[in-house]
């Protein structure tokens, strides 16, 4: 036994030792150059993790169709956008999406990658803040550049290779604090203000020195915060009370429909709003799509802002024609109504052009791009990019430009329907370590 | 083929061994050489599915001696690992310790917090110490968010690579075979410590708390050292998770994990530590299934038809183990052993 207890030992000894050399060492691979010029059909992936379970899933699931009806639209066209005759793909080239569902865990969104980047997969998606950081590091190092619909200020620590549409948080809910104090008419006081947010990390990221600091120098008394679950289970009705205890006039904050609309009924249910007896207003960041807030809410939402999100789907511009012409081609009799396929579709949209300009600058066909062709070739190169005026400003990315826009939309509810109030500039206000 | 049936054993030492012949010694050699050749021949995403198996396998087996053995049920076992991946992250990335030094810090500092939240053990059981220990992980959460200079807050920390010696374990196949050694290290200690004394008093609080403290096993004493131990591995495994991300966020250790760290027992087959591993790679393979069927499905009916397809799988399965076999899948793999040493005579 003895002798075969030692021999098991010094075997594991030589496989360890090997396997742990064969690990570190750097992998070599044979890169056959491309012999034949004959046009062979090729697929541009795009996509990444999608978290279709959780509390993000019907936003989320909206994004998917955006992505999957603007893969059919440029097959069907083989141009990037009806306002983008002149960007065109070869007719070779076939868009497939590739996804997986992350489950908002961040555990998840790592085997997805994986099994995507394998996949050919050049670009990524991440659907929320933890799966961002989760898959940061990974993507840095491969040179993989990804599209969100989160907006975490952690995106804006380096290395920033994760672009938005959308203002970060905490730039958004400075843009609905500018709007606030400049109607502000009382001279006698400073307007209150507190953070009324959601219970997890996107919800707490504002809740930073930088972001105290700036409302103070804006002219704000900061009364304190209050945090409630993303998705309440009870009305937050302490949380709202603190406020009215508080005497606080303006509270911002990150929250998704799921809590925003038992938020505010539950506001009005005491007494709380901008037409209500006691005079507060509520102000979300972009994820509260007032798109989604109004048809449920109706008039008992008004005067609840939401900044940094997308055009109301009812305003005519070309990238909200755009989308409803893809709803009614490839899902007739059952449209997607979420305003999330808006991002789904500018998403898509970013990823292809991305893709595009790399083949572009490096004459390379889409088979053989690399991820870091399409980081450095693609997503740093996309300047002054039309998604069709869904988003206030056209987007531009770059290696410290994460954040697309360069303005704050403010949109407002009155008497039930949405009005855009403003806009405000991004102050850039989350300073990274 | 030499397995133990029939064996006669000499003396009690031989009888103890958990590997008591030459054919077992050779199937643990072959076990290990295709464990730690894997990186030679699997794919990315075979090696990242293994790589957090192996490491939700070291923070389960923990659980397994706090609650299989002790039957102390913790709830807030995501809690404990954020603990030891936030002691980690900081020992690293603050105070630029090596990973060697903030591994078992990590599992230390999991361990104390572990004995914290234990103390109420003495006094409550059942509902009201899974309440406790539920709060524990809300409790473990805030205080590492409101300690923002030091961890970071809501954004999280972000971790350097683990350097071993001068050795940059940077690649997914280093990491892979760093996190197998320890779960291997971690299954061999689980498997003794509850063949010790310790152990032993172990079983006798979760058969009969009452008559164990009338033998004169000292409940708290090891009611807290079942914490400790448990937390330890929690600890470690929470370090591994977030030097494999190189990032630490709360959002890394939700509570819905802590359930299905009881989910993984409760279908491995509690108080088996070879119902651990068996438990943590069904649901993990039945979770990569759900995300490689959820695309397929979508396909050919509509997205939202994949989604919640994990849960609802993983739900599922747990709940026929629980009716089907409470024992887990430890037990139907004695059955079989039963069968092949009893074979030709088995029936």
């Amino acid at each position: 036994m003895s002798k075969i207890k030692l021999l098991t030992i010094l075997s594991l000894v030589i496989i360890l030792s090997l396997s742990i050399l064969t690990a570190c060492g750097t992998k070599t691979t044979t890169t056959v150059a491309p012999t034949a010029t004959t046009i062979a059909a090729q697929t541009m992936y795009i996509g990444g993790t999608f978290a279709i379970t959780g509390a993000y899933a019907e936003d989320t699931t909206a994004v998917l169709n955006g992505f999957l009806d603007y893969a059919k639209y440029v097959n069907d066209n083989h141009i990037i956008a009806p306002w983008y005759t002149d960007r065109t793909l070869d007719k070779n080239v076939t868009v497939q999406v590739l996804w997986g569902d992350d489950q908002l865990a961040p555990d998840k969104a790592l085997t997805i990658y994986d099994d995507l980047k394998s996949k050919g997969l050049l670009t990524e998606r991440v659907s929320s803040t933890a799966e961002g950081l989760a898959l940061k590091e990974k993507m840095n190092a491969d040179r993989i550049g990804a599209t969100s619909q989160s907006t975490s200020p952690a995106y804006l620590s380096p290395p920033e290779t994760i672009f938005t549409n959308a203002p970060i948080y905490t730039d958004s809910l400075a843009g609905a604090a500018d709007w606030f104090i400049s109607n502000w008419k009382d001279t006698t006081r400073k307007p209150r203000v507190a953070y009324l947010s959601a219970d997890m990390a996107s919800g707490r990221s504002i809740d930073i020195p930088e972001m105290q600091a700036y409302l103070e120098k804006a002219g704000f008394e900061f009364a304190g915060k209050q945090f409630v679950p993303l998705v309440p289970t009870t009305p937050p009705t302490t949380q709202l009370s603190w406020l009215k205890d508080n005497k606080v006039d303006l509270a911002i904050g990150f929250m998704v429909n799921g809590g925003s609309q038992p938020t505010i009924k539950e506001a009005v249910r005491l007494g709380m709003g901008t037409d209500q007896p006691y005079k507060i207003t509520f102000a979300f960041a972009n994820p509260a799509h007032l798109q989604i807030f109004v048809p449920a809410m109706g008039t008992i939402g008004n005067g609840v802002v939401v900044t940094g999100d997308f055009v109301a789907w009812e305003s005519n511009v070309a990238g909200v024609q755009f989308a409803n012409a893809l709803n009614s081609k490839y899902r007739a009799g059952n449209p997607v109504t979420n305003i999330m396929y808006l991002d789904g579709i500018i998403e898509a949209m970013t990823q292809v052009e991305a893709q595009r300009l790399a083949m572009a600058q490096t004459g390379k066909t889409v088979s053989q791009l690399k991820p870091v062709d399409v980081l450095e070739y693609g997503f740093y190169q996309i300047k002054n990019f039309s998604d069709g005026d869904i988003t206030i400003s056209p987007l531009s990315y770059g290696p410290v430009l994460v954040c697309g826009v360069s303005t704050v939309r403010i949109q407002q509810v009155q008497n039930g329907k949405i009005v855009e109030v403003g806009s405000a500039p991004l102050h850039n206000i989350y300073k990274h370590e | 083929m030499t397995l133990p049936s029939g064996i006669f054993q000499g003396s009690f030492k031989q009888d103890m061994a958990v590997f008591r012949t030459k054919t077992q010694w050779l199937m643990l050699l072959a076990l290990f050489v295709f464990i730690f050749t894997m990186p030679l021949y699997a794919s990315d995403k075979t090696l990242t599915t293994l790589t957090i198996i192996g490491i939700t396998i070291i923070s389960v087996l923990g659980l397994n001696i706090l609650t299989g053995y002790c039957g102390q049920i913790s709830m807030g076992h995501a809690g404990f690992m954020a603990v030891g991946g936030y002691a980690a992250a900081v020992l690293m990335a603050r105070l630029h310790m090596p990973f060697l030094v903030a591994l078992p810090a990590a599992g230390l500092a999991a361990g104390i917090v572990g004995i914290i939240f234990g103390l109420p053990s003495l006094k409550i059981k059942g509902f009201y110490l899974i309440m406790t220990t539920v709060a524990a992980q809300f409790i473990v959460l805030w205080i590492i968010i409101q300690m923002r200079s030091v961890t970071g807050g809501a954004d999280g920390l972000a971790v350097p690579k683990p350097e071993i010696f001068g050795l940059v374990i940077g690649s997914k196949a280093s990491y892979f075979i760093l996190v197998m050694i320890i779960a291997c290290l971690a299954t061999y200690l689980a498997k003794n410590i509850v063949r010790t004394r310790v152990g032993r008093a172990f079983i006798a609080i979760r058969d009969n708390d009452l008559a164990a403290e009338v033998m004169g096993v000292n409940l708290l004493y090891y009611k807290l050292t079942a914490f400790f131990i448990g937390c330890v591995y929690a600890g470690v495994a929470g370090a591994l998770m977030v030097n494999y991300i190189n990032y630490a966020n709360v959002e890394q250790f939700p509570f819905i994990n802590s359930v299905w760290y009881l989910g993984m027992l409760i279908v491995g087959g509690m108080g088996s530590t070879v119902g651990v591993i068996f438990g943590v790679i069904a649901i993990q393979l039945l979770q990569q299934l759900a995300t490689t069927a959820g695309p397929i499905l979508a396909a050919v009916m509509v997205p939202q038809a994949a989604a919640s397809l994990a849960l609802i799988a993983n739900g599922l399965v747990i709940i026929i183990f629980l009716i089907f076999e409470p024992r887990g899948l430890a037990h139907r793999w004695e059955m079989i052993k039963a069968y092949y040493r009893r074979w030709p005579f088995s029936q």
